[in-house]
């Protein structure tokens, strides 16, 4: 089997929040602030227990799996760092510097994508001048509404001046990219005043729009009071028209669409022609796809790579307590709870060789996937990736069959359903070849098939 | 040597503590010891426990010491709770000379109570009334006593009043027991003649077959003959149950025990049937055998049609252990292969679907049940069908008869009102009243048994706050100006869904049954319309609008595996889903038709 490497990204969970928004099912704590010191302390445990396991030569006992997942090596290098949480605003500069000289120290970095979440309200010019300075590059900003009554109902701890005096200040620290979110389908929400908050977002220019249905989670305070009967439940059909304006609104204000929720701003053109081979072949956006031939950039370089990572089925290392990661073929969680993290990982001795990488002290749940599990994940992921999809040729390099030949009946099915299509971005090659096993076909969801994307996964799974 | 056995049955309505009595019985003749007492040992099927229902009846021997030192041999033969199961329990009720009426303090008699107090009469029982759950604050035992005592005569303060299960006044039971029941007749030198009341299907010793021995004996390794079916048998084992199986060498005259027939199905060994012996048989077997008619019928099908051959295997199995489940192949235009099974009745057709579900772990999809129809057609002939999809061509008919029950509904006064209301609502026809005791009446009706199959159980319960119960036995076939009522899924007739209607009920049953479906079908990728037809007319139509949005937005965090689970949820529950050409219909939307709001 071809040995497929990849670079790796690395995502840290901040749990921390000052309040708990009314909707929000994370595992984020209010009220534990006095434990990020400590907690910062652990993350740095965890950076140093995986750079010591992720190194073969270390230790001999890691087998780095070689079935069909993409390898890692120490040779892997850092491409994207996700801080998501919670509020990981609420971390200080030293703090922040702390974890990245860790990570120096561990893994080599490559000019990395570096993301921080951060709530409006909760920074300020001077914070986010001594971030940038550390090397954090792009900011997402929770927006979600630009209504006061709307936001009071989420129980967001912010307004829409927030909004306007953060992204103002961000610009002035020299961030570049900046991100932010939005939720629609409020209980009661009328379309006009979804309409009102996308403009007024836009109006702020930023580099990528994350468009978020609000869903009534059980256990949240939203999910109780809906129970009850207090809070009438989001119309579907209404959510949906939220998302066909936003999508059209978006188009024509010069953003591209490149995963369900996700826009990004088109800066610089997205679609470059198609290099004559595929030896070589690069993408200066985005040069981590060595192995991935047929991936290149489709979608503009203001995409978030993290996310690009997650969707591509591409491996990740998740630090932090609940983090997620996945990475030599086995996805694992980590311990939700802060003080059972900071436990795990403060009360165990470095090195420890009973610890295969990517596992930790901190890690509760571990699963090595199986290839067709792989292959499964990778269609349901990729498929999100409204332009790029799941390309065939990299699907076969990693699998050694082609998409067709590992679903089958699924694939017909949706193509039949006109959910999926097979396309090509070459201009170069007929239409009558696409779908044919040409190595540029790619399998995406239709635009219909956007709003009903489970439909489309569920047969994968 | 007879004078030493008594043999008797516990008859009481559901949840009265039939199966807590019979616990401390054993525990207080030591036939379980303390720790062996596992809850209600004589329910040994989960579904029972969790109906609250016998279903199967059973026996057990125990050893009783009476105060005088006086040793006795108790058979308590179990018999099966519920209306659907009355000949069985006839069966049951005649192999004993006793029985013991538990009656509820806090219930009073119930319909069932008295059903079965009936028939224990007619089989010519010695009744103990006992009165259970004394214990219990809102027991009112002197009323109930009354009540009894008005039934069967007596003193109301002669009657054995406890608890079961706080394990008060048990002996006085097992007293009463051994002074009033009669022991058994019969002889041991004549020719053998065992009732079977029940059998249940093993699989190491075949068909075993629950007897009581009327007279002769049964010896081990004597070839036997079943007096009805023919079969003759070469036991593999004979003996009692203590309360295990345990073998003996012979069963005399009187005795309740087992024989291990070795048959392969208990449609060979039917209860009801006389087992003698082969080499010197009985001229005559014992009265009152019947064959199992089943009343209700309904469509099983795989949701899955890859499940087929599993749920041929599973109903076989079924059938090894219920001799009155009948099915046979059965193709629908609509949802395809399935079969057609007839049941005593509604709730013995719910027990096997929750036994096809659980035990054989099969998504199956049942048609709402249907009566069986006697279609006369102008040419004089008469076909008998039991599936709305098979009446034939309306030009063709001459006449539909369906068949009408005998039910007598038992309930406080109170509740005339509301009653009356429901039967007049279901064409029942009202025959009379009695007073079987104070504050309540016993109101006796002929109902067609199709209204009663449409949740008449559920709608009654309800109308009288659980009060009210019923029985009910076959009446006779009569004629009436009946419809099919076929329903149209993206114009195309689904089979499934059709039903046989009342001229007159048509057109609201076709409404509320459109409004039912469209709340019970999906929205799919396309819109689905709906009608109701009947007649030679549209009655009802909707829309099912196409699905807009089903997509789960944030992953958040790289948590693929929490997605992972959501849509695997979800694809189960579409499995469950049958396909009706391209439309996904629930399970659920095939009992529609049992749900209809009364107005
Ligand atoms: N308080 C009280 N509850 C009882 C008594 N006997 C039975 N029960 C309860 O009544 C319910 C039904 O009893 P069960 O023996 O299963 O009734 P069956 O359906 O007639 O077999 C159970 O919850 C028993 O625990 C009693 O003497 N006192
Ligand atoms: S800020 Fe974000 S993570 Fe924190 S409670 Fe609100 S929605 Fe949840």
């Amino acid at each position: 089997m071809t040995n497929l490497q990849s670079p790796l990204s690395i995502y840290f969970h901040i749990p921390f929040c000052r309040h708990r928004c009314a909707y929000c099912d994370f595992n984020t704590y209010a009220g534990q602030e006095a434990a990020i010191p400590a907690y910062v302390d652990a993350l740095i445990r965890e950076i140093e227990f995986l750079g010591q396991t992720i190194r073969p030569s270390d230790h001999p006992t890691t087998r780095l799996p070689d079935h069909q997942t993409i390898r890692l090596s120490d040779h892997s290098t850092i491409k994207t760092i996700f801080f998501g949480g919670g509020t990981p605003s609420l971390l200080s500069p030293a703090q922040f510097e702390r974890i990245f000289s860790a990570l120096a120290a561990h893994f080599p970095l490559d000019d990395p994508e570096t993301t921080i979440e951060a709530n409006p309200g909760t920074v300020s010019l001077d914070y986010l001048r001594e971030i940038r300075s550390l090397g954090v590059n792009r900011i997402s900003f929770g927006v979600q509404s630009a209504h006061p009554d709307e936001l009071r109902m989420l129980e967001r701890e912010h307004d829409f001046f927030d909004v306007i005096e953060a992204v103002t200040w961000a610009r002035r620290a020299g961030f570049e990219n900046l991100s932010l979110d939005l939720i629609y389908g409020l209980p009661e929400q009328p379309l006009d005043r979804w309409q009102a908050t996308v403009k007024r977002a836009v109006d702020l220019s930023p580099e990528h729009l994350s468009l978020y249905a609000l869903t009534l989670e059980h256990g949240t305070p939203f999910g109780r009071w809906s129970a009850r009967g207090l809070l009438p439940t989001p119309d579907p059909d209404l959510a949906a028209e939220m998302y066909e304006w936003a999508d059209s609104f978006l188009g024509q204000n010069g953003f591209v669409q490149y995963e369900i929720s996700n826009w990004a701003r088109a800066k610089d053109e997205s679609r470059k022609p198609v290099p004559s081979a595929v030896e070589g072949m690069k993408d200066e956006n985005m040069k981590i796809e060595t192995f991935h031939p047929s991936s290149f950039i489709l979608h503009p370089s203001t995409a978030c790579r993290h996310n690009l990572q997650y969707w591509r089925n591409l491996p990740y290392l998740g630090l932090g307590a609940g983090a997620h990661g996945y990475a030599g073929g086995t996805r694992y969680s980590n311990v939700l709870r802060i003080k059972t993290y900071i436990e795990r990982l403060t009360n165990h001795q470095l090195p420890i060789t009973s610890h295969q990488f990517p596992l930790t002290p901190a890690t509760v749940n571990s699963h090595r996937n199986t290839p067709r599990e792989d292959m499964q994940e990778t269609m349901m992921t990729g498929l999100r990736l409204t332009r790029e999809g799941v390309p065939d040729a990299g699907f076969r390099q990693r699998y050694g069959l082609s998409i067709a030949e590992a679903f089958p009946q699924e694939v017909d099915e949706l193509l039949k359903l006109g959910l999926v299509e097979w396309v090509d971005l070459s201009p170069l090659r007929p239409p009558s070849l696409v779908g044919k096993g040409g190595w540029g076909d790619r399998l995406r969801l239709t635009p219909r098939a956007r709003l009903v994307a489970n439909q489309v996964f569920m047969r994968f799974v | 040597m007879t004078e030493n056995i008594r043999n008797f049955c516990i008859i009481a309505h559901v949840d009265h503590g039939k199966s807590t009595l019979a616990d401390r019985l054993l525990q207080v003749t030591g036939t379980l010891s303390d720790r062996e007492m596992t809850e209600q040992v004589l329910d040994s099927m989960d579904l029972e426990r969790e109906k609250g229902v016998t279903i199967k009846a059973s026996a057990v021997r125990m050893n009783y010491a009476a105060p005088g030192g006086q040793a006795y041999e108790l058979n308590l033969i179990d018999t099966p709770g519920h209306v659907d199961f009355g000949y069985e329990v006839s069966r049951a009720l005649n192999a004993c000379e006793g029985a013991l009426l538990v009656v509820d303090a806090t219930q009073g008699i119930e319909a069932q109570t008295l059903a079965n107090l009936y028939s224990a009469l007619e089989a010519d029982l010695e009744i103990i009334p006992v009165i259970n759950k004394i214990d219990l604050p809102s027991a009112r035992p002197d009323e109930v006593a009354e009540d009894i005592v008005s039934l069967l005569g007596g003193q109301p303060d002669k009657i054995i009043r406890i608890s079961a299960k706080a394990g008060l006044n048990v002996e006085a039971v097992l007293q009463a027991i051994v002074q009033k029941v009669p022991p058994p007749k019969g002889v041991d030198d004549v020719p053998l003649r065992a009732l079977v009341f029940d059998s249940h299907y093993d699989s190491y010793k075949g068909v075993i077959a629950y007897v009581r021995v009327v007279e002769g004996k049964i010896n081990a390794g004597e070839t036997l003959r079943m007096m009805a079916t023919g079969f003759s048998i070469k036991p593999v084992e004979i003996g009692i149950f203590a309360p295990t199986m345990k073998p003996v060498k012979t069963l005399n005259a009187g005795e309740v025990g087992y024989v291990a027939t070795g048959l392969k199905t208990v449609q060979e060994c039917r209860v009801g049937d006389t087992l003698t012996q082969a080499a010197k048989a009985a001229p005559d077997p014992l009265p009152g055998y019947r064959q199992p008619k089943p009343m209700v019928f309904a469509g099983i099908y795989p949701v899955d049609a890859d499940d087929y051959s599993d749920l041929r295997d599973a109903l076989e199995k079924l059938q090894l252990n219920d001799a009155s489940l009948v099915y046979q192949p059965e193709t629908s235009q609509a949802i395809g292969f399935g079969f057609r099974a007839g049941f005593l009745g509604l709730f013995h057709m719910e027990i096997i679907q929750e036994r096809i579900e659980r035990e054989y772990d099969l998504d199956v999809l049942f048609t709402a049940p249907s009566v069986e129809y006697e279609v006369v057609l102008h040419d004089g002939t008469t076909v008998l069908i039991d599936s709305p999809a098979e009446l034939p061509d309306e030009g063709l008919i001459a006449e539909i008869r369906e068949p009408w029950m005998n039910i007598e509904i038992f309930t406080p006064t109170d509740y005339y009102g509301p009653i009356m209301d429901l039967t007049t609502k279901r064409r029942a026809e009202f025959k009379g009243q009695e007073y079987p005791a104070p504050h309540r009446v016993q109101l006796n009706y002929t109902i067609p048994l199709s209204e009663l199959i449409v949740d008449f159980f559920d709608e009654l319960k309800s109308r009288t706050k659980g009060y009210a119960s019923l029985d009910y036995q076959f009446a006779e076939y009569r004629p009436d100006a009946l419809v099919k009522l076929e329903i149209l899924v993206n114009n195309e007739p689904v089979d499934a869904l059709a039903t046989i209607v009342h001229k007159k009920d048509a057109y609201h049953k076709g409404q509320s049954l459109i409004t039912k479906l469209k709340g019970i079908i999906p929205r799919q990728l396309f819109d689905v319309a709906i009608q109701a037809y009947a007649d030679g007319r549209v009655i009802s139509r909707a829309n099912v609008k196409a699905l807009r949005k089903d997509v789960l937005a944030k992953c958040y965090g790289g948590d693929i595996t929490r997605k992972k689970k959501l849509l695997e949820k979800q694809k189960r529950g579409k499995r469950r889903l049958k396909m009706v050409g391209n439309v996904e219909i629930p399970q659920e939307a095939f009992m529609a038709v049992l749900k209809l709001e009364e107005e």
